[in-house]
């Protein structure tokens, strides 16, 4: 058998929750598509698809963790806090660097600093808390009915 | 597709949990289980590696008959 990455039933769900995932994506952006050309805008243009984008991976992932088909049979149970802890400080100290380039390096033009960075920054780190929050109790849900 | 009992007799035989059975043939627990209650349809090579772990043949745990159904 393989001893790395998935097993067949896991690589079997993950084909088909990829599939119907790719699906939802592509209605989605031809129902925005549709309510733009009706006149309904419901979010500025780079928003739009970035929500539709990281709904779908969010429902993806969720549906892999919740399907058992996010890890394979060999991966090694442990819990990486130092790991997450050091990579915490790195995304805050690489967050500091870039809104310090940002302020020197100074825009020629102000329309050039597009509004809508903001709101999808914000959007995809709740979503992203909201996707590590649900893995979190699906986990937790599975760990519990593992003992036979 | 029924449950397959006698997947999980002959593992009960050989006093083989779900996951030890699925340590042996390198899948996760979650297989094992959706094999036995039916959820699942197992490639030959799975149904081989199950077999040589559990010292079956597939006529034993696989075949489906009048009889073994």
């Amino acid at each position: 058998m393989n001893k790395k990455g998935l097993d067949e039933m896991q690589l079997q769900r993950k084909y088909r929750i990829g599939n119907s995932c790719f699906m939802l994506l592509l209605y989605l952006l031809l129902l925005d598509t549709g309510l733009y050309g009706f006149g309904f805008r419901w979010v500025g243009y780079p928003a739009n698809i970035m929500i539709i984008l990281t709904l779908c991976c969010g429902i993806y992932v969720v549906r892999l963790i919740a399907g058992g088909a996010y890890v394979g049979p060999y991966a090694k149970y442990e819990k990486p806090v130092l790991r997450t802890v050091l990579m915490v400080l790195c995304s805050v100290c690489a967050a500091g660097l870039i809104i310090v380039f940002f302020k020197n390096a100074g825009f020629s033009n102000p329309d050039q600093v597009n509004d809508m960075s903001a709101p999808i920054l914000l959007i995809s780190s709740i979503t992203a808390l909201i996707i590590a929050a649900v893995t979190g109790v699906i986990i937790r849900k599975q760990n519990k009915g593992e003992g036979e | 597709m029924g449950k397959n009992l006698r997947l999980k007799s002959a593992r009960a035989a050989k006093d083989m949990s779900q996951k030890d059975v699925a340590n042996a043939v390198g899948v996760t627990r979650q297989t094992i289980n959706a094999i036995e209650n039916g959820d699942y349809n197992p490639t030959v090579n799975l149904c081989i590696a199950i077999c040589k772990a559990l010292d079956k043949t597939l006529n034993d745990i696989f075949w489906e008959d009048d009889v073994n159904e």
